[in-house]
């Protein structure tokens, strides 16, 4: 959860990065989705009315060429009949069957007089009954305009015995060479409508579009559902086509939009009407948007994908800098891992670790030169040490002088010299323990003088060949030894006891002075732990300063343990790394 | 050419999730029509194909699939059966069937309702809840339009018969009980036979002589199915009585077609398959779409005789099929 909001930092640039990266990319999609879509659509729709023109041109071109073979064979067929004897001639028949025979879409032709009477038929057949030829369209019309050839609508053959045959019936006066002359008769060639019908029933204008057939008056030539439409179930609104011969308009009807497209048959003029119904446009028009909202998806998971991977590359290393940061500022100046990222981030980082080795060197220096400094204060005070005392022993020296004790003085001077001798170790800091146990044993010597005997003292050391050798600060144990002293032992009213014990214990080195003095209450003790204790006696170089120094040194986890009693005694045990003095510092 | 081969890879990957992405849009939608199924009396005879012509015309107008059934003999009801059971386990949308009889009807009533599909029912008149709609012909009003052309034409005056092959049929019932109930209003005309000819054409003209010879004085014959019309005018023209006796028919087959032309038929009653066709599969697209339909729809019927029979409104109805 925690991490999850971390994320979605509001102001983190992550989240800024991936915000306006998509923004921008679901705004530029967008925008090329519209205008796609737009561009698209639009190709579409006119895919679809140049589609529709073209077929329906092609249906206008099939026709026309079919009913112009019509018409060449009506003509030939004319031209036979002319060119013979007569209608009977053995010869005329055979070409005429042959014709026929070639022409599987040719049902009969025929000749009538301008009664109805049949003059000849090919093939023959038998006339039917009741046929009221004289009746039909293309008899009539045969008759009324002599010249021109005429096409009937598609009709039920009803002249000849046999199947009741859908036709066009092509028909035109024609003369006959009769014995007396010419005489007019009407030339019948009835050819299969099967043919054009199949041709319109092939177009396919979108899945339910089609195309019909209308004669000069409306009249349906060819209509897919003309039976429907004749028994009331559909309607086709034929107004318009009327008056126009080519062109496309849109017809709009409560249910449905319709391209109606329009070309005529110049030959007869029949109307060609396209009819192909707009939702299929706007279907193409529905899987195009919604095959552009796909592919908008599709880009925008995508580009999220990569802009979380990118802007993840970019603000992990930022973060990561920040979290060092965020290390440094706490205090913590160790060195980490240089961070991997962008050139950018890897300089900031690289400039950073820099700045924070800097610090840290400059801390170190400080730290250094405050060690140095309170180092050499310590040891300023440490030199007030001796001097302090050379005065008090001095003193004593001159009254045991006076008293005329000269072997006490003998044995002071000579402790007193080799105190000094070792105080000054060619001015070293650090001695071996060796040397100071003798030191803390002169100062014993010089202090038992001036005390006259007020105390009895042992030094004790365990394991010798190493401890000796180790390495210690000089001066450490005559502080302590001193306050023993002026603190424990001066005002008891027996002789006291001093102990000065040294051993290895855990690898470390403890020497230990201890005392049966008074003690000291918790308070004191209390106060003495923490460095607020004065003494108003002594050197005026405490417990403190020791403690102090050996830190400084060694390092915190050495320096001094007091425990004290009242009326028991003080024991201070000072810890020092065990270092073994090299054979050139020993003495 | 490694990366040549590298930038083939990217293209090709980007190329293979754009198809695929596009791929669902693009073919799913055609293969995805719906099924409407037909089920007819019989494969053969132009009645039948004329329903199915009709049928596919609405099938195209409303985007569906038509599968269209078919036994190859009449009254196969068995097989019929087996066609509804066939059709259902194609996964059809609704079912439109012509039962060849009442088990039929029941049965695919029966099967239906437990899958929760749609049914219409073409042909037959019933009264069942669960059919959606029943589509087809008033033969009542057949039968007594029969029987008002055939008074017509005998100027209300003389002997007629009422002959029919199938009797137990409903739809023979209902024309005959059409003529029945017109028959009193005519005082001078008598019903001198009302009989189940057999359907064998031959045995149809000796008992058609038979008919003649104990009624000598027959005007005109009522037939309530296309055989019997066809049978009776048959005899008729090879005996020369064409002219003497009035035969009315029901349904236009080429044959009764070529007799109303000769003359030998008078007149014949027909019915409009196609729009029954059309109309079953145009209330089975409503139905499934859960839209309301009639319960009862009447296609209609029409009276065609020597003089109309090639007009052109009727030519389409009487020749459906360009051959």
């Amino acid at each position: 959860m925690k991490r999850l909001l971390a994320v979605i930092k509001v102001k983190g640039i992550q989240f800024i990065i991936t915000t306006s990266f998509t923004l921008v990319t679901v705004l530029v999609m967008l925008f090329v989705g519209v205008m796609l879509y737009g561009k698209f659509a639009q190709t579409a729709e006119q895919n679809a009315y140049l589609h529709t023109q073209q077929i329906l041109e092609q249906v206008k071109y099939n026709l026309d060429s079919y009913l112009n073979g019509m018409t060449q064979i009506f003509e030939l067929v004319d031209d036979k009949i002319r060119r013979s004897k007569g209608l009977t001639a053995y010869k005329l028949s055979e070409q005429l069957e042959t014709i026929v025979e070639t022409r599987k879409d040719i049902v009969s032709i025929a000749v009538f007089t301008r009664d109805g009477t049949l003059l000849a038929t090919t093939p023959s057949k038998v006339l039917r009954k009741n046929t009221r030829l004289t009746e039909q369209s293309w008899f009539q019309k045969a008759i009324e305009d002599p010249t021109n050839l005429n096409f009937s609508l598609p009709h039920i053959q009803n002249l000849f015995k046999g199947e009741y045959t859908w036709v066009v019936s092509m028909s035109r006066e024609i003369l006959l060479h009769g014995p007396d002359g010419e005489i007019p008769a009407v030339l019948l060639v009835d050819v299969n409508f099967k043919e054009i019908d199949d041709l319109c029933q092939r177009v396919g204008l979108g899945k339910k579009g089609y195309a019909y057939i209308i004669d000069l008056v409306g009249n349906i030539v060819y209509h897919p559902q003309q039976q429907l439409i004749y028994a009331g179930l559909k309607n086709e609104n034929r107004s318009l086509p009327l008056k126009h011969s080519y062109g496309s308009y849109v017809e709009e009807t409560p249910d449905e939009t319709r391209l109606i497209t329009i070309k005529t048959i110049d030959q007869l003029g029949w109307k060609i009407i396209g009819v192909s119904y707009m939702d299929e446009i706007v279907t193409t028009k529905k899987e195009i948007s919604r095959f552009i909202f796909w592919l908008l998806i599709f880009v925008i998971v995508i580009v999220l994908l990569v802009l979380h991977y990118l802007s993840a590359k970019i603000s992990r290393p930022i973060k990561l800098l920040e979290q060092s940061m965020e290390k440094v500022e706490q205090g913590d100046f160790s060195e980490s891992e240089p961070i991997r990222g962008s050139h950018e981030v890897e300089q900031l980082s690289l400039r950073f670790h820099l700045m924070v080795a800097k610090v840290r060197e400059l801390m170190h220096q400080i730290i250094r030169e405050q060690e140095a400094k309170r180092k050499s204060e310590l040891e300023v005070l440490q030199a007030q040490i001796n001097p302090h005392f050379l005065y008090n022993t001095l003193n004593s020296v001159v009254r045991m002088v006076g008293n005329g004790k000269n072997e006490d003085v003998i044995t002071t001077i000579t402790s007193l010299s080799k105190l000094f001798r070792i105080s000054l170790s060619r001015g070293k800091n650090i001695i071996t323990v060796r040397e100071e146990l003798e030191h803390v044993r002169h100062y014993l010597i010089i202090q038992k003088m001036r005390y006259k005997q007020k105390f009895e003292y042992e030094i004790v050391v365990e394991d010798e060949d190493e401890v000796l050798n180790c390495l210690t600060l000089k001066l450490l144990l005559q502080p302590i030894v001193e306050n023993a002293i002026y603190h424990g032992i001066e005002h008891l009213a027996d002789p006291g006891r001093i102990r000065i014990f040294a051993a290895l214990i855990d690898g470390k080195v403890l020497l230990q002075v201890s005392d049966d003095g008074l003690g000291m209450s918790p308070d004191v003790l209390a106060q003495v732990k923490a460095g607020f204790y004065k003494s108003e006696e002594g050197s005026g170089v405490g417990i403190q300063n020791v403690q102090e120094r050996i830190r400084l040194t060694f390092g915190e986890q050495y320096g001094l343990e007091i425990e004290s009693e009242q009326e028991e005694g003080t024991v201070v045990s000072v810890w020092i790394p065990r270092q073994v003095a090299e054979g050139r510092d020993r003495l | 050419m490694k990366r040549l081969s590298v930038y083939g890879l990217v293209v090709l990957a980007a190329v293979t999730l754009f198809y695929s992405c596009s791929a669902p849009l693009t073919n799913g939608e055609v293969d995805k029509k719906k099924t409407v199924a037909l089920i007819v009396r019989m494969k053969h005879g132009d009645y039948w194909r004329t329903v199915k012509l009709g049928a596919e015309m609405a099938a195209k107008e409303y985007e569906r699939n038509l599968n269209f059934y078919a036994p190859d003999y009449e009254e196969d009801a068995q097989r019929q059966l087996e066609l509804v059971q066939q059709a259902i386990a194609d996964g059809s949308e609704t079912i439109v069937v012509a039962p060849s009889d009442e088990q039929v009807l029941r049965k695919a009533i029966k099967l239906t309702r437990e899958r929760a599909i749609p049914i219409l029912v073409l042909d037959t008149v019933g009264k069942d809840s669960a059919v959606k709609s029943y589509i087809g012909t008033d033969n009542y009003d057949m039968g007594m339009k029969a029987f008002e052309k055939m008074v017509f034409l005998i100027e209300k005056k003389g002997q007629i018969a009422l002959l029919g092959t199938d009797r137990s049929k409903a739809n023979a019932k209902q024309r005959e009980q059409g003529v029945l109930d017109l028959l009193p209003r005519e005082i001078e005309i008598e019903l001198v036979a009302n009989e189940t000819v057999p359907s064998d054409k031959k045995q149809i003209g000796e008992w058609t002589r038979e008919l003649f010879r104990k009624h000598p004085q027959l005007k005109g014959v009522i037939a309530l199915d296309s055989s019997t019309a066809i049978g009776v005018a048959e005899e008729m023209e090879s005996s020369g009585l064409g002219d003497k006796v009035k035969i009315v028919a029901i349904d236009s087959p080429p044959e009764v077609l070529e007799y109303l032309q000769e003359g030998i038929i008078s007149a014949t009653i027909i019915q409009k398959p196609l729009s029954m066709g059309y109309l079953g599969v145009k209330y089975a697209v409503e139905a499934s779409n859960g839209e309301a339909v009639p319960s009862l729809v009447d296609t209609g019927t029409k009276v065609i005789d020597r003089e109309n029979m090639f007009w052109s409104e009727n030519q389409k109805l009487l020749f459906p099929f360009v051959k």
